[in-house]
């Protein structure tokens, strides 16, 4: 019996030995959050092997990675991720893999620190949703070109190229979503959502954030932070709060539910893409628009 | 395959192999959730060691997460030891206090670091291959895989070095401290193995993993044997076969391989658990089944030794005087034919010399109360069982 299993397992073994990996030449890239997925494909085009890990939908905090991730990973010439801690246990894979000559880059290093919002105890931790900032945005962008030209001189031209035209649309975007968020009075600029992924666009853009769960989408709301939060939007008469692709429904509702026994109505006004894109696919499923997607239901939903 | 499937696959089947060992003797003292219990009672020596060190990078935070897991099986072995309750309650009652001072020390002085269990100890086995160990700027491999080579090649060399002794005082107590060796030395070195052997797993590949590698390839190995190198044997082998097959199936699901590697060890028990040779469900049905039979067969021959008249033993009148099912007397009364307790002369049944000896030891094993007896002595009668 005992043998029979040891044959199985070495049969196993020997039946399982094949070669998957692909190499046309081309620059094999790894990218984690489905943003930084988009931002790489729009530079590098057609010109690199483009491989996300995180799917939409995916919370970044939470992220398990499947079987399929190591392949990528150990075949990968050049990995762009967030940082400051937004992928978790990986980050720190991430720092070790840079001491094996396997280039990781953190996009959010390239921000100057000094503006970035950050926690009220502890100097080094900040809130890692800066992609809700188009300016840091764009210098994701500069950064993601310069080590692709860097990394395949003989395509830089058409990287940089790209980026230019990047830029165009990404100031296109800027331009589109202030002149939507000024038709919404400023003092109805109160943004209720399940997490803090908020902080950026609201700094941006003069909304008042407030997250129902703190930075890390691990912890859960207790029952003091419900009622404060839904005393505080009754005081401010806020129309309606939201739900984020990322993170379950369940406390909104229970927001909401808390809000509506005390005879006020407050009602869901859509879901918020925040840690991750929508769908490939589908317009929500871009960078650009999903920035869009996010401003045109936040202020239909807030007027 | 690639090297980095190769080494998670070579990681995961060394944690089996370190996970089985203790997790054999643990199932066998009745001690299996011990590993989820550490997985929960290291959590204030990681937050001392980061109060010590400000660094949630640094070794000592394991080594106190081991010295807490080590103090856990002390603790639970004391309350065990006052006899007030059993080995499961004392588990239950030590870790989530061990658990909540961490939880308060984390509350009171650190809310704002990302200090918990995960942050520090739990690995994931698809990124063990990216950490590696690097001598004076060789690469020699994946830092876990060192970590569990050198756990293994302890927990083996105790293994083989204290085996009799593990045995004697798993089995029997009391006969171990009459030979001189106290089993309490060989029970608290035996959880501090446990106790360092969860730890270094979970840095390596995750929590679920490791409590399940101790746990379920033992209580497979436990449903087809009672001999404990079979068992250690085996159950080895069942963790190295899942955590194999277990990738296996993460590779061709693109799914996560701790979770791949768990599912396939349920569906290895639940296997063992139908169609084990003697404790498997089956088995046991069937075996309820046989014996039913044959207590019924018995009546039957003990009824015929009773009566000496014909009508009581005429084929037809079974029905009646038993009161039994026609179906159930035919496959009796075939059954007494096959093996030679009974002959029928023109419908008469009477017992033959082999059948009269069988039921008169019968009777007397039923008189001087020793009716297990009755199930030893069917195999020198039976010929064919029911």
């Amino acid at each position: 019996m005992i043998k029979n299993i040891y044959i199985l397992f070495v049969f196993m073994v020997l039946l399982n030995c094949k070669n998957d990996a692909p190499d046309n030449g081309k620059l094999n890239v790894v990218t984690t959050t489905s943003m930084i997925t988009d931002l790489v494909k729009n530079i590098g085009g057609d010109q690199i092997n483009l491989q996300g890990l995180m799917g939409s939908g995916v919370d970044p905090h939470l992220y398990k990675a499947s079987e399929g991730d190591v392949s990528k990973l150990a075949n990968a010439d050049l990995i762009f991720y967030n940082g400051l801690h937004l992928e978790g246990k990986l980050v720190e894979v991430f720092e070790k893999m840079q001491s094996q000559n396997i280039n990781t880059i953190a996009l959010a290093d390239v921000i100057d620190k000094n503006t970035l919002i950050g926690s009220d105890y502890f100097a080094s931790n900040y809130d890692p949703h800066v992609w809700f900032n188009i300016d840091y945005f764009k210098q994701f962008a500069n950064q993601v070109t310069q080590v692709l030209s860097k990394k395949d001189p003989a395509n830089s031209e058409l990287y940089i190229k790209n980026e230019k035209l990047y830029l165009t649309k990404l100031i296109h975007l800027e331009n589109k979503i202030s002149s939507v968020i000024e038709a919404l009075p400023e003092e109805q600029r109160i943004l209720v959502t399940a997490h803090d992924a908020f902080n950026y666009f609201g700094k941006n853009y003069g909304f008042e954030v407030v997250g129902l769960q703190g930075l890390s989408t691990a912890t859960e709301a207790g029952v003091q932070d419900v009622q404060k939060l839904a005393a505080f939007i009754i005081e401010k008469n806020v129309k309606a709060i939201f739900v984020e692709s990322s993170v379950p429904k369940r406390t909104i509702e229970a927001l909401q539910a808390a809000v509506k026994s005390k005879n006020h109505d407050v009602s869901i006004g859509g879901t918020l893409y925040s840690d991750a894109l929508g769908n490939a696919g589908t317009i929500e499923g871009t960078y650009i628009g999903m920035f869009e997607y996010n401003v045109n239901t936040i202020v239909n939903a807030l007027k | 395959m690639s090297s980095a499937q190769i080494e998670i696959q070579l990681i995961a089947s060394l944690v089996a192999i370190a996970c089985a060992i203790p997790g054999t003797f643990l199932v066998l003292r009745k001690m299996a959730m011990i590993s989820d219990a550490i997985s929960h009672s290291i959590l204030p020596g990681i937050v001392i060691g980061f109060f010590i060190t400000h660094d949630l990078n640094s070794p000592i935070l394991i080594l106190l997460a081991a010295l807490t897991g080590i103090i856990t099986v002390i603790l639970v072995e004391y309350i065990q030891k006052t006899g007030l309750v059993k080995e499961d309650t004392a588990i239950g009652l030590v870790f989530p206090a061990l658990f909540s001072i961490g939880v308060i020390l984390i509350a009171k002085n650190a809310n704002d670091v990302h200090l918990d269990v995960d942050a520090v100890l739990l690995g994931e086995l698809a990124f063990a291959p990216f950490d590696r160990l690097m001598i004076s700027g060789v690469d020699v491999g994946p830092k876990s895989l060192w970590i569990i080579g050198s756990i293994l090649l302890i927990t083996v060399s105790l293994l083989f070095a204290f085996f009799k002794e593990l045995k004697v005082s798993t089995f029997d107590k009391g006969l171990a401290a009459s030979l001189g060796f106290s089993p309490a030395i060989i029970h608290y070195g035996l959880m501090s193995v446990s106790s360092i052997t969860t730890v270094g797993a979970f840095d390596a590949v995750g929590a679920i993993l490791v409590v399940a590698l101790m746990i379920a390839p033992a209580a497979t190995a436990y449903l087809l044997t009672t001999d404990l190198k079979k068992m250690l044997g085996l159950a080895i082998g069942f963790g190295m076969f899942s955590a194999i097959a277990g990738y296996w199936v993460a590779h061709w699901l693109d799914a996560s391989i701790a979770g791949s590697i768990t599912t396939v060890l349920g569906l290895l028990f639940f296997l063992v658990y139908l169609f084990a040779p003697s404790k498997g469900v089956i088995a046991v049905l069937y075996k309820e089944k046989q014996q039913r039979i044959e207590v019924s067969l018995l009546t039957f021959l003990l009824h015929l030794k009773n009566h000496n008249e014909e009508v009581e033993r005429h084929v037809n009148h079974l029905n009646e005087h038993i009161n039994w099912q026609k179906v159930r007397s035919k496959t009796v009364l075939e059954l007494a034919l096959k093996n030679n307790m009974i002959i029928i002369n023109d419908s008469i049944v009477s017992l033959t010399e082999k059948g009269d000896e069988f039921t008169s030891l019968a009777i007397d094993y039923i008189i001087t109360n020793e009716d297990s007896q009755i199930e030893g002595m069917k195999d020198d009668f039976f010929l064919f069982r029911g």
